[in-house]
């Protein structure tokens, strides 16, 4: 196999033993080339996540000595009971509000997302493609240029300072629809056929044979739209004043400006808000990846 | 006879089917015409006023887009955001891309399940929390950043407390988060190529390189097209990353335009003129959509 081979073009096999010694030696340097630059990466990507999980677990005085460590070499756990029960943040109440507020956004959207996606992938009505166009059309606005109007919409409804401020604008979202729309496309046609000739309506077919067919869908949606909404730091900083209201995203970007805690605990409630949406992930990684391929989705 | 009936039931039929579609958007359709439709034209209105939400809005002509034009911090934020944008629009595309082959190449199981998790794993880490992870790492004085260069022999750096530095390291930030993301379109991407596609080309002789540059490149530009416009459409709008890492210093060194649209509407409650910059930011983004539409028709190839 020379350089000067050309594509497409078939050429007689060259002088074997050679050649065979030859990309022996050229795939072993590229495996290497490649397995490295993936060992590099993995270490890059994964480092600062154990770092902070193996300070978090450290003593105080101990957090700053180097070399630093990426299992843990100590195990305070006393820095996760500071975090938890601590008086200035109610870590509590604040991880309650979070998952409150997801909880409530991921069913609203499961809800009305796939309700607008089975109408669009399966029905027939005036009008239908126009609609679903400018669904599509929506994804494409910044959240930068609603932001201002989305504020005083909220505003004037007397939504600040509450949950229904972060809840209310998230029930539903064109990319969700757009997701679970591809989803329902996927499945035969016979099915809607035949649940019509049994007289069924439509609330129905919906409810008790298309819906559960869309499982892994509604799985990947579901998590992005936790993810989402539990990442969510623009939202409740734009729309909560309250103390007690607040998300642990707020309480992550406040605690190291207090200047009361150290950074081993800072980190420990960095590593309890993590936990679980790396335990949903675990869970759910095969609907995540097919989600993503499928939207582009991002968390 | 009989054909009439038919013909009217079916006729009936349809109308609840019909029905039905309606029924059926209506709950999502409400809460995008209200939460994004609605906005999308109030900004329309609000960018001819100056409106502090305590007294009415009041009509204020050109005003807040002869401002655009003589605000220097719009300048500086808006050449930041351009950086960034480039920066990591570039670097978690060929990093995205890079990692993607790595991993698609036939290995261990074990080995391909850590790699992806692995490499996956930032994206689904809180921004907000990871930033202040960061944070820790990038400490001038005893930051695990500085210690391995350091042991590399390199000087110190001060990441966050330069002015010419700050940006880079909210940029660094955003491809650790991200690139893991773009790994996983661009393996979709990979793994959409008939496989038949590359039987041929082997039976025709093709080596290594030619499979690469004929068949893969070819076929993956429509992800990468894709990713390119969703990446940049994101890139403009980053802003959690750079409050918490940077808070936007020193001075405006790091601040992004969505920064500065905050600062403007919420912090100092200009929502005329900062309706008027967040629509620069939307004419900018339709307008760069539009050029890679364009663009795209020359180096996309479809099949």
């Amino acid at each position: 196999m020379e350089n000067t081979v050309k594509p497409y073009v078939i050429k007689e096999k060259p002088a074997p033993k050679l050649s065979v010694w030859r990309i022996k030696i050229e795939s072993l340097i590229t495996g290497a080339i490649v397995f490295g630059f993936l060992f590099i990466m993995l270490a890059i990507e994964v480092m600062p996540v154990l770092w902070t999980f193996s300070t978090s677990l450290r003593p105080a005085i101990r957090a700053y000595e180097l070399p630093p460590s990426f299992l843990p070499t100590a195990w305070e756990w006393s820095n996760y009971w500071t975090v938890i029960t601590m008086q200035d943040i109610p870590f509590v109440g604040f991880f309650v509000n979070s998952l409150r507020i997801s909880i409530a956004v991921t069913l609203g959207q499961l809800l009305t997302c796939s309700m607008a996606a089975f109408a669009f992938a399966r029905l027939r009505f005036p009008g239908r493609d126009t609609i679903f166009f400018l669904y599509l059309a929506t994804m494409m606005v910044p959240g930068s240029v609603t932001g201002i109007p989305v504020f005083i919409i909220i505003r004037n409804l007397g939504l600040i300072d509450s949950h229904a401020a972060l809840i209310i604008p998230g029930l539903t979202s064109a990319l969700g629809t757009f997701l679970l729309r591809q989803f329902f496309l996927s499945l035969p046609n016979e099915l809607m056929d035949a649940a019509r000739i049994d007289g069924a309506g439509f609330l129905r077919i919906f409810a008790s044979i298309f819906l559960p067919l869309i499982g892994p869908g509604l799985s990947a949606l579901g998590i992005f739209v936790f993810l989402g909404s539990w990442h969510n730091y623009y939202g409740p900083l734009l729309f909560l004043r309250s103390w007690d209201k607040f998300t642990l995203p707020i309480a992550i970007a406040i605690l190291p400006g207090l200047g009361k805690y150290t950074m081993p605990e800072t980190l420990a409630l960095i590593i309890l808000s993590i936990v679980p949406i790396m335990l949903i992930f675990l869970f759910g990684q095969r609907y995540v990846i097919k989600g993503i391929a499928l939207t582009g989705l991002k968390g | 006879m009989a054909v009439l009936t038919k013909s009217s039931k079916k006729f009936h039929l349809q109308e609840r089917e019909s029905l039905a579609g309606y029924m059926f958007i209506a709950p999502s359709a409400v809460f995008l015409l209200v939460f994004l439709a609605i906005p999308i034209v109030a900004s329309l209105v609000l960018i001819w006023t100056e409106y502090d939400m305590l007294t009415p809005p009041r009509f204020v002509g050109f005003a807040n887009f002869a401002r655009l034009f003589t605000d220097a911090r719009l300048a500086t934020v808006y050449r930041n955001t351009v950086f960034l944008v480039i920066g990591v629009t570039l670097l978690n595309n060929l990093l995205g891309f890079l990692l993607a082959l790595a991993v698609n190449r036939p290995m261990n199981k074990v080995l391909s399940y850590l790699f992806r998790t692995g490499l996956f794993l930032p994206v689904i880490t809180t921004t907000v929390s990871m930033a202040v992870t960061w944070r820790f790492l990038l400490a001038s004085d005893r930051g695990v950043i500085n210690w391995v260069l350091g042991t590399l022999g390199f000087d110190a750096v001060p990441w966050l407390a330069s002015s010419q530095l700050s940006l880079v390291a909210v940029m660094f930030y955003d491809v650790w988060k991200t690139c893991g993301h773009a790994m996983v379109l661009y393996l979709a991407g990979l793994q959409g190529i008939p496989e038949h596609l590359y039987e041929a080309a082997r039976v025709d002789g093709a080596g290594r390189w030619h499979l690469f540059r004929h068949v893969t490149l070819p076929l993956i530009t429509p992800t990468a097209f894709y990713v390119f416009v969703m990446y940049i459409i994101g890139a403009f709008q980053i802003f959690d990353n750079a409050v918490v890492l940077t808070g936007g210093g020193p001075g405006d060194s790091s601040r992004t335009i969505a920064m500065y649209i905050y600062e403007k509407a919420f912090r100092l409650y200009e929502m005329g003129y900062a309706s008027t910059i967040s629509l620069t930011l939307f004419a900018l983004l339709v307008t760069l959509t539009l050029i890679q539409f364009v663009l795209g028709r020359k180096w996309v190839f479809y099949e």
